[in-house]
């Protein structure tokens, strides 16, 4: 990571975690905006913050970790863009995406750990290992994927990309969110508990910008369209120099 | 938290040429059989193994002074994606490249660095891991196959099993008990055995499919020379555990069953249906998610990280990922009807042999295991 990013990561990150799932633009915008977070993706000599792809990831990512009240990447978005496209909002929710399974496996971790049932912790159990260690390689295909999609971004043509990355962590959320709250037991199902604040996003970010079934089937069109043949080398081609 | 520390991977400026490369050779030499194609780091082709060697594509990050090609760790990795891809036969000398020549460098004396290492590069000589026995499977510190010291030398007693490729193999590195009385992890070693050695006998197990990979392998009072020990005595498991890091992460874990995705993609193109198209979409999509997983873990290795737990969740996604293709083709298409004959050969084929990718390497339930303890679960 470069030192600018890790600047920008070290400014958002306890920002975020302090204002968390309660935040709203009314009372706290001006908190996000004397970091310059709206104008993220609008070029310095806009008078922006000159971000790339790969700083929105950062920034979007925390939003999900922290399970921000306020929709910055919707914010973001709309004032580079003049609209909210999809494909940048579906790139947006990857990052999100990514974002909440971390938390809300690190949550799951340190309950599995904590909570002592059978005279021993919850992580002890072998059924419990595996079930979260599943968990744990989700959120690590979530995260790939949508460096995947801010790498492709930079470059330029991302449309193959986002839908990639947008369809596989819409199925990150399904074994993410199942084995968080399987692992919190009765506790993960409460309002007091913070794990909600995560799932219940995740379940409506798999749904916004585009579903399994949507991404699913342009993407396969337009593989199946290029060919079999064309599957790999353009492949390959995206990513090389 | 965060488990897998994401990166912009640099992929190498030679990377086009070098494909281009590969694939002409490919297309030259390599398999027509499609289902011959999967699976096809099994698959020993000693002649197609040679011609890699002369065209400079086996040991190519090694040292020149060893018959290496001193290129970059991630220019291997295009190299052998591209082969892996392409369903070349690369089984002959696959293990001698990935970990056997890479350990001999790193550990073993000059005597065993000359004597293996240039010819690995040549595609002349191939290796074979002598890790599971009998009673020793899952369980690897409960190895009971043993050396003494006598004299100047060893001499080496007992069973291995499982043994991809002793057939082919010119050397096997085994790991062995060398220090009598020693429990679990002391008193390891790993031992060089030349397969030609006098007591070495290899008899095939043949798998469910008929085909003729793994075997069992005896040592019956086997005399090696003191040169023969690898790396430090006593260091075995430490060294044999550090080898599967280079091992669990390559493309290798998720192309196995490329060849049958890319017939699927074949066979929807002419039998267009929507439940076809989201099913390839939604295998594309793992595709490259896993592509950049293991190259992620490729650049965190070439800079001489150990990232052993990104490596062992690539291995455990890899694997779900080329055995779930068969069982999710074979839902999705109709195999009675008579175009689908290729198709259904690979299907087949790779649903008899897909049980054994989340065995080799280590087991679903080990490699999850390995994982909640870099959680910090234990």
């Amino acid at each position: 990571m470069s030192d600018t990013r890790r600047m920008l990561a070290e400014m958002v990150d306890p920002l975020f975690a302090e204002l968390g799932p309660d935040a709203t633009e009314a009372k706290d915008l001006s908190r996000l905006e004397q970091l310059g977070l709206p104008l993220l993706l609008v070029p310095e000599d806009e008078g922006g913050f000159g971000g790339d792809w790969i700083d929105a990831l950062t920034v979007f990512r925390l939003a999900g970790y922290h399970a921000l009240g306020i929709d910055i990447p919707a914010l973001a978005v709309e004032r580079a863009d003049g609209g909210q496209c999809e494909q940048t909002m579906a790139f947006a929710r990857t990052c999100q995406i990514a974002g909440a399974l971390d938390a809300a496996l690190a949550l799951s971790v340190a309950y599995a750990n904590e909570r002592q049932q059978f005279g021993r912790p919850l992580g002890k159990f072998q059924a419990v290992q595996q079930s979260l260690a599943g968990f744990a390689c989700e959120a690590a295909a979530a995260n790939c994927a949508a460096m995947g999609a801010a790498q492709a971004l930079d470059r330029g043509d991302a449309g193959f990309e986002i839908a990639a990355a947008k369809l596989r962590a819409n199925r990150a959320v399904e074994v993410g969110t199942t084995v968080a709250h399987q692992v919190h037991g009765a506790i993960g199902f409460t309002q007091e508990y913070a794990l909600h604040h995560l799932t219940r996003r995740l379940w409506q970010w798999r749904s916004e910008y585009g579903n399994d079934a949507y991404w699913s089937r342009r993407l396969g069109e337009h593989v199946i369209e290029d060919g079999a043949d064309a599957f790999w080398p353009n492949l390959t081609a995206r990513t090389d120099p | 938290m965060q488990t897998f520390v994401t990166e912009a991977v640099d992929w190498p400026d030679t990377a086009p040429a070098l494909r281009e490369r590969v694939r002409a050779l490919v297309a030259e030499h390599g398999e027509r059989d499609q289902v011959r194609r999967a699976n096809s780091w099994t698959k020993p082709d000693p002649q197609f193994s040679r011609k890699l060697g002369k065209a400079g594509l086996l040991g190519m990050t090694w040292p020149k002074e060893y018959g290496g090609h001193e290129r970059s760790q991630l220019e291997r990795y295009v190299a052998i994606e591209e082969l892996l891809a392409a369903g070349a036969p690369v089984g002959a000398h696959w293990i001698a490249d990935r970990q056997s020549g890479p350990l001999l460098l790193r550990l073993g004396n000059e005597e065993l660095k000359r004597r293996w290492v240039p010819a690995i590069a040549r595609g002349e000589a191939f290796a074979c891991i002598g890790l599971s026995e009998p009673g020793s499977g899952s369980d690897l510190a409960s190895v009971r196959t043993a050396a003494r010291r006598d004299g100047d030398g060893w001499v080496l007693d007992g069973q291995k099993v499982w043994t991809t490729g002793a057939h082919v193999s010119h050397f096997m590195i085994a790991l062995v008990r060398t220090e009598a009385g020693s429990e679990r992890q002391k008193g390891l070693s790993q031992l060089v055995v030349p397969m030609d050695t006098p007591g070495v006998t290899v008899k095939p197990i043949v798998d469910l499919t008929g085909a003729h990979e793994f075997n069992e392998v005896f040592f019956d009072q086997v005399r090696l020379p003191g040169s023969a020990l690898l790396g430090t005595e006593g260091e075995g498991w430490k060294q044999a555990t550090a080898e599967l890091s280079l091992e669990r992460s390559g493309p290798e874990r998720y192309l196995s069953s490329m060849v049958l995705f890319l017939e699927l993609v074949r066979h929807a193109s002419v039998h267009r249906n929507p439940e076809l198209d989201m099913l390839v979409g939604r295998l594309a999509a793992e595709a490259w998610t896993l592509r950049l997983m293991s190259a992620s873990v490729a650049a965190k290795l070439a800079r001489g990280e150990d990232p052993a737990l990104e490596a062992t969740m690539v291995k455990d996604l890899g694997n779900s990922y080329e055995q779930a293709i068969p069982q999710l083709v074979q839902a999705a298409v109709d195999f009675g009807s008579p175009d689908n004959e290729v198709l259904r050969a690979v299907c087949f084929y790779l649903l008899q042999v897909s049980p054994s990718f989340s065995l080799r390497g280590g087991t679903r339930e080990i490699v999850k295991g390995i994982i909640a303890r870099g959680l910090g679960l234990r």
